[in-house]
């Protein structure tokens, strides 16, 4: 942005990109918000309520304690990388990134905007997951989900939904076809997701995986969100929140110059 | 004083790196033009001659390959930000924003440049495009003449300065084609700059104050319309016959009337009238571009 352009007009410039992404989503509520909530669910009654009930962990945690954090993580990197590469491709489909490239605005406000429309979305379907979660756990185990530290609740639910949504961004301006796109998803975010520690804790894992996972950025995720429901994890907070902080740097990172380098033409 | 000219485009040059084969494609070969404040000026070439490549750079779509263009005396190359707050742009393809109605859309587009309450700007945009009564529609519900003027609503919500028409008008019906026409020479009024690129050339010859002749990304002729049709395309001779048929020739500017008749053996008693017709643009253009 220029010198003189005033705070405001920065500021209404910024908060309608914010404003076109969550009014976007909200459009096809059923699809953004609602059918992710229901695959949360059948998680839930499927690992955590049926199956959960014979896995023991070695931390002592129950099954369902330990599972509802890690679901509400994969609800909301996954819509956060849904949400911004969605945008860009459906973008790519309409044309209407020309309007935005041709408007005054620097590329650092389209990353930031695209980034909290995913927080957004990603923090929805998070917190509904966590809610039902909670419904269930005090039904299963008769005490509602702990949350011993919201500070770092709120800030994983920043930092990751920051981290996917920039993730998505990167992706999408570089993809030429839908099949790169959902190459990504199956063959990377989809593994790191399931190997990150969502539905298992290390400690029950051979030697060998315990150390892969140790490799998977998203495991640090995982685990900083757990500790902050449930005041324990695989790996300490500080180097939680410093891989997360990192993430979210070196994903805007390649989300500026997927935006200076990537494909704009339509598909 | 300075002239502070609406668009400078100064030694332009664009081109184009083929990713497989390697060869590179010039698209823009070194063209300079201005645009004085208040002009419509019609940039004028076939299919390829690189006048959306020019669009592309004015607006930053593209990156010039050298050279600069200013707008209203600043770089766009240096100072994007401060061009584009200046600039509306009509793309040549229609945008289909699938989601948000008309009304909508206006908004978000104030949006970008910074206007929150606009709301009357839009209103008024609306109306005069014949929108207002299909604001909360979305754009599949609109024909293909609504959604042009919806991007024509998009490129003033700000109020810029220089208006950039990239083919405005194809693929629109005669009607329409003409109410848009009579809006451009309306926003002229208002003091707007335009450019202006279409393929129709009889309403440029109308409208623009000067045009520049494009073809294979250099510019061949800029001047006012009189003055290409003086340079490229002759006057018409119309010879209405006492048998009724017509014979058409054109004019030499070395040969009297009585010579030319001659010429197309035809003596002066079978003429029952005859008249002479100005060239047209289309002839001179014509003349230019084709091989």
């Amino acid at each position: 942005m220029t010198a003189d352009a005033s705070l405001n007009t920065r500021m209404i410039i910024f908060f309608t990109l914010v404003r076109k992404e969550i009014k976007r989503f909200m459009k096809v509520i059923i699809q953004t918000v609602v059918s992710p909530i229901v695959s949360s669910f059948l998680y839930l009654l499927v690992f955590g309520v049926s199956l959960g009930g014979s896995v023991q962990l070695k931390n002592g945690i129950p099954y369902l304690s330990f599972l509802i954090p890690g679901l509400m993580v994969m609800g909301l990197i996954n819509n956060a990388f849904q949400n911004s590469s969605s945008s860009i491709v459906t973008s790519k489909f309409s044309g209407d990134l020309e309007d935005i490239r041709v408007a005054p605005i620097p590329h650092s406000y389209i990353i930031w905007a695209m980034g909290f429309g995913g927080v957004i979305r990603g923090t929805v379907v998070g917190l509904i997951t966590g809610v039902v979660g909670t419904y269930f756990h005090y039904l299963q185990l008769g005490t509602l989900l702990p949350l011993v530290h919201p500070f770092w609740m709120i800030y994983f639910f920043i930092v990751g939904g920051l981290i996917f949504s920039f993730i998505g961004i990167f992706i999408a301006f570089l993809a030429k076809t839908f099949d790169q796109l959902s190459a990504f998803s199956a063959f990377i975010l989809l593994p790191l997701t399931y190997l990150g520690g969502v539905f298992i804790s290390i400690q029950n894992l051979h030697p060998f995986w315990q150390t892969l996972s140790k490799y998977n950025p998203l495991f640090y995720l995982i685990n900083g969100f757990r500790y902050a429901l449930l005041g324990q994890s695989d790996v300490d907070l500080l180097t939680s929140v410093i891989v997360s902080f990192v993430g979210v740097a070196v994903t805007f990172l390649m989300a500026r110059i997927s935006l200076k380098k990537g494909s704009f033409s339509r598909w | 004083m300075e002239t502070v000219f609406a668009l400078d485009v100064q030694n332009l040059k664009k081109t184009y790196q083929d990713k497989v084969g390697g060869v590179a494609v010039e698209a823009v070969k070194g063209v300079s033009f201005t645009i004085s404040p208040g002009q419509i000026f019609g940039l004028l070439g076939p299919n390829g001659a690189g006048k959306t490549s020019l669009i592309g750079c004015t607006t930053t779509l593209e990156i010039p390959t050298s050279g600069d263009i200013f707008v209203f005396g600043e770089s766009v190359t240096k100072k994007p930000l401060r061009t584009k707050m200046n600039v509306g742009v009509v793309h040549q393809e229609i945008i289909n924003t699938g989601f948000f109605d008309v009304a909508e859309i206006l908004d978000f587009q104030s949006g970008y440049y910074g206007l929150y309450h606009n709301k009357e700007r839009c209103d008024y945009l609306m109306q005069k495009l014949s929108l207002y009564e299909h604001r909360n529609k979305k754009i599949k519900q609109l024909s293909g003449g609504m959604k042009r003027r919806l991007m024509i609503a998009k490129a003033l919500v700000h109020s810029p300065r220089l208006l950039l028409l990239d083919e405005p008008t194809a693929g629109v019906d005669v009607g329409l084609r003409e109410s848009l026409w009579k809006f451009v020479a309306e926003l002229k009024k208002e003091g707007l700059s335009i450019l202006l690129t279409t393929h129709y050339l009889e309403e440029a010859e109308k409208l623009c104050e000067q045009v520049a002749i494009i073809n294979k990304g250099q510019i061949l002729f800029c001047g006012s319309p009189k003055e290409v049709i003086s340079q490229y395309a002759q006057k018409k001779v119309i010879v209405f016959l006492k048998d009724g048929s017509r014979k058409e020739f054109l004019e030499h500017a070395n040969l009297g009337l009585n010579e030319i008749l001659d010429k197309q053996r035809i003596t002066l008693s079978d003429v029952k009238d005859m008249k002479i017709e100005e060239g047209r643009l289309e002839d001179a253009f014509s003349k230019m571009v084709t091989p």
